[in-house]
């Protein structure tokens, strides 16, 4: 707490950001002894949970796939479900991750270098799942390559008018890239275990991946240039790709979807989610393996701004909708508007005020930002939140559109459940297992904003 | 927010004080002389068309529209300064609060539009209404009375708030009370957020409601981020007439250029994203309610002006902000803030002009006088603002940081 | 003696390896490298290394912008042309997110490819690693300078390195 006040007060906060007495020894003996350390017995038991959640996951796909998706409750017109909402909920987590490591870096913000790596790792796992849905809702997912355009034999092409192509390009590219970015900020660490390992298999593998890494002066130039570049162009990709899911719904002509303000507000709504992801696993991740020096109570508080600033967007999105439908005077959209207030679905969306438009706003107070289990709790309570947002966004104006004689009521089945609760088991399964097996948190990143890093001059004053 | 890089300069002893350049006062003259000509012929020019002031007033709201937003960029601007603590604005803040001051004067300005509201609204007119069954429903909002009303909030509210931090910064100067500076970031956070409420609703009484069947949800944000943008060109033009003259001359770092370039590049993409996010949208819905407002901008005679947006407003700037070394020269870099302040200008024409000739080109010679004299008359108080106070923030936390005193 | 790729000194402080860097060059000598735990701009700097990275990604981000446009052009107007909701043919306004997705995929895959490729990875065998200090602290706290054989001074190497703030002087087996 007494480091946090000391960062209000200073204009520099430099050293802050890792706790005062780490040095390189101390930083590389502790992060490379959880990767070559035992495993501690709540790992196993954390993992198990996982490991279990992740065979609810196998069951409802293979399931699935005998069956088909006639197992979920979607019909017509509700023709997207849980499976989507879960895409969306997922793929806007993962935005957090690029944001701190992409963003952050280009702002020079240092504090970012001790959680970048754990945010980029949740950032491709939350992909991962993300990318399981529409895969799934393909209904024949064996042949997912049509999407792609290449010559094929029957000589049709994609539609490339259609956002749910572009979305194929976006989620893809976003998949890559983070891949890309999270490997390259990788290569040196991998270097320094491969050096550090004490088993010949393991010093081989580190050494495979590390691709013969050495900390070259003429390597590091290429390599922090293709890391600021990777950074660059990332910082456009992640506001592109939840752009994108944006207007899988906004190109479309149904009330409650096609509206404007949906890309700025998609992508708010993404980094607010997934803020809340990231401290929803960096508190007890941080407690678990004593991080307390590298990740800081400044670090929460950073992120509860975040949060909080991107919530109140959220927010000023909710409400812009109502006045423009009203503003409007069109029927369908203020039909829309008061379908969500009053509907068969209310419940869900003032349910959905709570948790994103109401309880977020205790993060104005700084006793509660600095707060751990209100963090953690409020963080909670925002995962809902975004949850029911797409949610609502997505069944109430799928299950009344402009014709009445076509609505119809939609409910997820335990297959829904399955499949949204199987995800969080993948998710966290590869979560553990990154934990476990590589560096959770960069070496060479916070070696570089120590005090020791400073060169001379700038020690003078 | 700090530089990549590294930045050399030769950092000069701190001063006691540091008083603005009485240079300024031939600035704020020549703004003087050029305004009142400017507004005479614009005037004139109202008269002569004997149309009953129309084409007058249409162009005066691209003047009013001018001039606000450089007030409000300049007021947003200094919040998201407040906000985030850090030292980029620390060599701007008293040039921000200047054109913020303008609030007032802004509200002034306003008058002559209430005067011209028959003449810009078409939904003042209740006849009008009566025989339009949309304009009927969105009657308890669009009626003079409210508009007026609503107008005079906007004002007085951004007038105080704007005044209440700018009274605490000279506070600050005097008593250095420390406290002042998180009480200060306390009001921005609030004003920030109210602001962009209020001129959500100020951008759809003042211009949207200019095609009043028309809507759009992201019209607020646009309005905001082309605020932003005018407010940022306007100050880093200022910079470079400042760091010419003592007491700045050489204080101004590269670093400090770098990161004003830094913003421009930034919100000229978030503006670009914007415009392209509501016209891909629109235009993939195709629906005629919608489309209406874009069918003769980019199909109709204003598809030049469209593309000059297209041009000049997104892909020349970007590729000229895309270097760095243009960032952090001042002289460089004011010649991209001239074109996006004229750019602004051009955008506010796109915006409003087409509401009375959809789908026929056509630009008044007012369009251009009328802001240009009330800009002048805006730099002649800016210019007092400026020079009644220090040009720095003399107890500003991270004044010592932003001199280059590490 | 075992034929040498160079020699090595080891350095506690990055101000020190710095410092060294100037002194040699100074001396005349150029063929050498750095080696840091982390990147130091101004090793890099005083060793005057320069990437072509930028300019690369520049080129790629190009091809694939005009790739990713011309592709959705080629099929929507030449290959397989159809009237679909009554859209242009050319439908650029729709055809602009996967462009930007395009150049950007080819920008990061230039970016990471690209830099592997400029920096001679995957390299499974070099010298360096045959100095035992190298191996244990290169990734952790040690700074080293090495002044490699080809270098036509390097028969004075040794003296040099010893003459800078070093903790320690090695060869460097090839």
């Amino acid at each position: 707490m007494d480091t946090m006040d000391r960062v209000s007060e200073q204009p520099s906060p430099r050293h802050v950001i890792v706790a005062p007495g780490q040095t390189s020894v101390t930083v590389t003996e502790k992060i490379s002894s959880l990767v070559f350390g035992k495993t501690p017995l709540w790992w196993f038991g954390a993992f198990s949970v996982s490991f279990l959640l992740l065979q609810v996951f196998l069951i409802s796909v293979a399931t699935l796939f005998v069956k088909g998706i006639g197992l979920w409750g979607i019909n017509i017109p509700v023709g997207w479900g849980w499976d989507i909402i879960n895409f969306v909920w997922w793929i806007g987590i993962g935005h957090a991750g690029t944001l701190i490591s992409a963003i952050l870096l280009l702002f020079r913000q240092e504090w970012r270098n001790s959680i970048n790596r754990f945010a980029e790792a949740m950032t491709l796992f939350a992909v991962a799942c993300a990318g399981q849905y529409p895969l799934l809702h393909l209904g024949r997912p064996q042949i997912f390559y049509w999407l792609m355009p290449y010559p094929n034999s029957s000589g049709y092409w994609p539609q490339f008018r259609s956002p749910l192509v572009w979305d194929v390009f976006a989620v893809s590219t976003y998949a890559l890239t983070s891949l890309l970015f999270w490997y390259v900020g990788l290569i040196p660490d991998l270097g320094t275990l491969r050096d550090r390992s004490k088993n010949k298999f393991i010093a081989f593998l580190f050494g495979g991946l590390a691709l013969g890494w050495r900390g070259s002066s003429r390597h590091w130039a290429n390599y922090e240039s293709a890391y600021l570049l990777l950074a660059g162009i990332s910082t456009p990709l992640v506001l592109s790709v939840h752009t994108i899911v944006s207007f899988d719904f906004s190109i479309g002509i149904v009330p409650g979807w096609h509206t404007t303000v949906f890309p700025p507000y998609f992508v708010a709504g993404a980094v607010f989610a997934g803020f809340a992801m990231v401290m929803i696993l960096a508190i007890p991740t941080r407690a678990l393996f004593k991080l307390e020096a590298y990740i800081t109570m400044r670090h929460f508080d950073n992120m509860a701004k975040v949060t909080l600033v991107t919530g109140l967007i959220v927010v000023y999105g909710y409400f812009v909708e109502v006045f423009m439908a009203w503003y409007s005077a069109n029927d369908f959209e203020w039909f829309m508007v008061t379908n969500r207030f009053f509907g068969p679905y209310k419940y869900q969306y003032w349910l959905l005020l709570l948790c994103n438009a109401v309880i977020p706003q205790l993060l104005w107070l700084k006793r509660i930002r600095t707060n751990l289990p209100m963090l953690f709790l409020i963080s909670l309570v925002i995962s809902v939140g975004m949850w029911l947002e797409r949610f609502v966004i997505i069944v109430i104006s799928l299950s009344r559109d402009y014709m009445p004689s076509a609505w119809d009521i939609y409910h997820g089945t335990i297959w829904d459940v399955g499949t949204f609760v199987g995800t969080i088991g993948l998710f966290l399964t590869l979560m553990f297992l990154f934990l476990r097996v590589l560096p959770a948190i960069p070496m060479s990143e916070i070696k570089m904003i120590l005090p020791e890093a400073k060169l001379k001059n700038e020690e003078a004053h | 927010m700090s530089g990549g890089g590294h930045h050399h300069r030769e950092i000069l002893p701190l001063l006691p004080t540091y008083d603005p350049p009485a240079e300024l006062d031939g600035l704020g003259k020549k703004g003087l002389i050029v305004g009142f000509f400017a507004l005479i012929a614009t005037l004139v020019g109202g008269l002569m068309a004997n149309d009953h002031f129309t084409q007058f007033y249409r162009s005066y709201l691209i003047g009013f529209l001018f001039v606000f937003a450089l007030s409000a960029g300049c007021w947003s601007i200094s919040l998201v300064h407040h906000l985030s603590r850090g030292k980029w604005g620390v060599m701007i803040r008293r040039s921000l609060e200047a054109a913020a001051a303008n609030l007032p004067l802004v509200a002034v300005m306003f008058v002559p539009i209430v005067f011209g509201i028959h003449s810009l609204y078409e939904w003042s007119h209740t006849e009008v209404v009566a025989g339009d069954p949309i304009l009927s429903r969105k009657a308890a909002y669009l009626n003079a009375n409210m508009f007026i009303l609503r107008s005079a909030f906007y004002f007085v509210s951004f007038s105080l708030l704007a005044m209440w931090i700018r009274r605490l910064s000279l506070k600050q100067d005097q008593t250095g009370d420390p406290a002042l500076a998180p009480k200060m970031q306390k009001i921005a956070a609030g004003s920030l957020l109210f602001y962009i409420l209020a001129m959500t609703f100020a951008a759809v009484d003042w211009v949207m409601s200019l095609t009043p069947h028309w809507f759009s949800t992201i019209y607020g944000l646009y309005f905001v981020i082309g605020q932003g943008i005018a407010g940022m060109a306007f100050t880093i033009l200022m910079c470079k007439f400042l760091s010419k003259l003592e007491p700045l001359a050489k204080r101004f770092s590269t670093e400090n250029f770098h990161d004003y370039g830094k913003l421009l590049f930034a919100w000229t993409l978030v503006w670009t994203y914007f415009s392209l996010s509501q016209f891909l949208i629109i235009w993939s819905g195709n629906l005629p309610e919608e489309l209406s407002w874009f069918y003769g901008r980019i199909k109709g005679g204003w598809k030049p002006v469209s593309l000059m947006l297209v041009f000049l407003h997104f892909v020349l700037p970007f590729l000229l902000l895309l270097s760095r070394s243009r960032k952090q020269n001042i002289t460089r870099l004011a010649r991209v803030a001239a074109l996006m302040l004229f750019m602004r200008l051009v955008d506010l024409i796109w915006l409003t002009a087409p509401a009375f000739s959809p789908d026929v080109l056509k630009i008044h010679w007012m369009d251009i006088t009328a802001p240009i004299g009330l800009f002048g008359i805006w730099l002649f108080f800016y210019v007092r603002n400026l020079r009644s106070r220090s040009i720095l923030p003399l107890h500003e936390p991270y004044l010592r940081e932003a001199l280059g005193h590490v | 003696m075992a034929e040498l790729h160079g020699i090595m000194a080891e350095y506690e402080k990055p101000g020190d390896l710095v410092a060294a860097i100037h002194k040699v060059r100074e001396a005349g000598f150029r063929n050498m490298d750095a080696y840091t735990p982390y990147p130091i701009e101004e090793v890099i700097e005083a060793l005057d290394f320069k990437t072509k990275m930028p300019l690369l990604v520049l080129c790629a981000g190009i091809i694939g912008c005009l790739g990713g446009f011309g592709l959705q052009y080629w099929v929507s107007v030449i290959e397989y042309p159809m009237n679909y909701g009554g859209r242009p043919l050319n439908s650029w306004p729709a055809f602009i997110p996967i462009t930007f997705e395009c150049t950007i995929l080819l920008c990061a895959l230039t970016a990471t490819f690209g830099m592997i490729a400029m920096n001679g990875l995957p390299m499974p065998y070099h010298p360096v690693f045959n100095v035992a200090a190298f191996r244990e602290k290169a990734g952790t706290n040690g700074y080293f300078l090495c002044i490699e054989a080809s270098d036509p001074k390097f028969a004075s190497a040794r003296e040099a390195l010893s003459g800078t703030n070093a903790s320690e002087v090695n060869d460097v087996e090839a």
